[in-house]
């Protein structure tokens, strides 16, 4: 009997062993995804967590454990996106947190990145703040402020059209658009570009009526505007300036790329944007040609920036989660600096040196589209390519 | 000098504009509460259906004035269905009653209209003849900008026709002034408040459709626009119309003078300004507004 005892304690002790390892196996790696999907940049967070989703159909299971992404939405309000970054970690699980739309949701986030105590990659943050400033935060997406300064003051001194224009500088008032006007001006104050309001105007993220700043636009003298404004507004912005007749003889480069969505809803007041930044569906490469199609055949939308952004970020998430081995949080941020992904627009890096990403980018004008299978009527003409070391920052 | 003559235009155009926009909303508002002491929260998300059904009818392919006639109309009909069933029923109840609850329907039609229609903005297209900028001599400006104010002037000379040439509008002032002598009177003060609420919607619709154009669409469109109608009626006092007429032009000139002078500060000065009339003069700007 004592034996029989004996035997059946061993017999439960192994099977305690080996059942967790075993629903270990089984259990999935929760990612926590961060997106807007109400408010004014519903949209574009839409967009975003499409571009994730479509990287963890891909990519199936990480450290063979499948993928569950659970999304939160932010309603591009830093306080509200902390909370929820918050119930992601200490409720759900999550191993890392993905995402963003917004430098302030993003340094918010940041800010509390040691009580969360995980990886945390953004993939539409612009803000030249991400730079270095944490060992858990990343960007891997679009370009950040400095960069797309330095690609729209390249284009600008290289576009006889846009080259000798005295220029107006317009932007968002938070973060990131103060930070990308401040950039834009003293970039173009050292390459002979003259900008007629160095302290720019800084509208509130909340404008709708935009007749007052066209006004003062038009006042002003300026032969050319530079726009820092969130990429679901700048059609908006668009429409009611061209309704003024603003862009008759004036030029528009814009820090941000217009989303597809809204510029397909602007129509002709949309063609005429410049602007630098990563990807466009205008890039004919087989990389980005075979993104695209299995893009619309999941979503039946427009291949978006934002989306092939995502998808990038969360594709260098799941490969930086798997060379590390293991969900530690130093390990994967360790494993992520130095990784790099061959997507839609390229090698896309993520320096070792700051946790950004550096990579290739283009210079676009919108314009009508030519036939395509998305039945686009809007888009983002490619001008020229930049290298990752024209854009910068050195390393 | 041409540009100042154009810009002081443009300044006077787009304040009245934006006034325009601010006071029919306003009015909406204004009406509902005065008539029925219920303070609509979700006056903006029906200022924001009213501009995706105006969407959604040129998007059909008939013309925009169609939709001009047919958008309020269906706010209305809406407006009138949300009366029986949620509001009429509260209405003996204190008000903060049906404060909640107009603030979760706003949540609902929210909701509603991204579950609708998405939420991508929205652009409602305009005839050929709207869509351009008319000049003279160093002043150019959006026709339809033009248009919008004398579409403003056509619906505030209907209204004061309403109100105050026929039997109805004279019974909707008395009851808004003294309810109970109208109700002791015999008049059917259910259909009163019935009456108000829908023609509150129907406005809000209105200018949602004629909003649509100038601002574009979108879902929550009808925030910002519920907060600074808000400070219309703060403004010119609770309940008062011809308080709401001043207060709108007002804010509408002072919204879009510190936006061109001093950009950054623009909003602080509007509501610098509502809470300084708050304090100093608490009925409004003509001394008209009520309490409950």
């Amino acid at each position: 009997m004592k034996r029989l005892f004996v035997v059946a304690l061993c017999l439960l002790a192994a099977t305690l062993l080996w059942t967790p390892r075993f629903a270990d196996a089984e259990e999935p790696i929760k990612i926590g995804v961060i997106v807007p999907l109400s408010g004014i940049a519903a949209q574009g967070g839409v967009e975003l967590r499409d571009g994730i989703e479509m990287a963890a159909k891909e990519k199936k299971t990480v450290l063979g454990r499948p993928i569950e992404l659970i999304v939160e939405d932010t309603r591009v309000k830093p306080d509200v996106a902390v909370s929820k970054a918050e119930k992601l970690v200490y409720k759900d699980g999550c191993v890392a947190l993905i995402g963003v739309f917004s430098s302030g949701v993003g340094l918010a986030i940041a800010k509390n990145i040691d009580k969360l105590n995980v990886p945390f990659l953004t993939t539409h943050v612009m803000t030249t703040e991400f730079y270095g400033l944490h060992p858990l935060v990343f960007r891997s997406g679009q370009l950040a402020n400095d960069q797309t300064a330095v690609g729209n003051v390249k284009g600008i001194l290289a576009t006889p059209d846009l080259k000798n224009r005295k220029y107006y500088v317009l932007v968002h008032d938070y973060a990131w658009g103060h930070d990308g006007g401040e950039r834009f001006v003293a970039l173009a104050k050292e390459n002979g570009i003259e900008v007629v309001n160095p302290d720019f105007d800084k509208a509130p993220i909340k404008t709708t009526d935009w007749s007052t700043y066209i006004s003062k636009i038009k006042a002003s003298g300026a032969d050319g505007v530079y726009i820092v404004l969130i990429t679901t507004v700048i059609p908006v912005f668009t429409k009611q300036a061209d309704e003024f007749g603003l862009f008759e003889n004036m030029r528009l480069v814009s820090a941000a790329a217009p989303g597809v969505t809204e510029l397909e809803a602007g129509g002709k007041a949309c063609y005429g944007i410049f602007g630098a930044s990563c990807y466009s569906w205008d890039i004919d490469t087989p990389a980005a040609n075979e993104w695209e199609k299995k893009y619309w055949e999941m979503y039946k939308a427009i291949p978006s920036d934002a989306a092939a952004h995502s998808y990038v970020g969360a594709m260098n998430l799941f490969n930086g989660i798997e060379k590390a081995g293991s969900t530690d949080p130093m390990k994967i941020a360790d494993a992520l600096r130095g990784i790099s992904f061959d997507g839609p627009y390229g090698t896309v890096r993520i320096s070792a040196k700051d946790n950004c990403m550096r990579n290739e980018a283009v210079l676009t004008e919108t314009m009508a589209a030519p036939e395509n299978p998305y039945g686009a009527k809007v888009y983002m003409k490619v001008l020229r390519t930049f290298t990752p070391e024209e854009l910068g920052p050195p390393e | 000098m041409q540009t100042l003559i154009s810009s002081g235009a443009d300044i006077v155009f787009n304040s009245l504009v934006l006034g325009g926009v601010f006071l029919i909303v306003a009015i909406g508002l204004n009406i509902i509460y005065g008539l029925s002491r219920v303070m609509n929260l979700a006056h903006g998300s029906l200022y924001a259906l009213g501009a995706y059904f105006g969407f959604t009818i040129v998007g059909s392919g008939l013309n925009f004035f169609i939709a001009l006639l047919i958008a309020p109309i269906v706010v209305g009909v809406f407006g009138l269905l949300l009366e029986r069933v949620l509001i009429a029923p509260m209405r003996e109840r204190p008000m903060i009653y049906t404060l909640i609850l107009t603030y979760g329907l706003m949540f609902f039609l929210d909701g509603l209209i991204k579950y609708l229609w998405g939420n991508e903005t929205r652009f409602i297209e305009l005839p050929a003849f709207l869509n351009q900028t008319l000049t003279v001599g160093s002043i150019s400006y959006p026709s339809y900008r033009l248009a919008t104010l004398f579409g403003v002037a056509g619906i505030m000379g209907g209204l004061s026709l309403l109100l105050g040439k026929t039997k109805i509008g004279t019974t909707m002032r008395a009851a808004s002034n003294i309810p109970e002598m109208v109700s002791v009177l015999g008049v059917n003060m259910k259909l009163v408040h019935m009456g108000g609420f829908v023609l509150g919607c129907v406005l809000a619709g209105l200018a949602g459709v004629l909003a649509g154009p100038l601002f574009t669409v979108y879902p929550i469109m009808g925030h910002e626009m519920l907060i600074s109608s808000f400070v219309v009626i703060v403004i010119g006092g609770l309940g008062s119309l011809r308080g709401a007429v001043l207060a709108a032009f007002l804010i509408g000139a002072v919204q879009t003078l510190a936006e061109f002078f001093i950009t950054d500060f623009a909003m602080v000065v509007v509501y610098m300004m509502m809470a300084v009339i708050l304090v100093f003069m608490p009925r409004g700007l003509l001394g008209e507004g009520k309490f409950e």
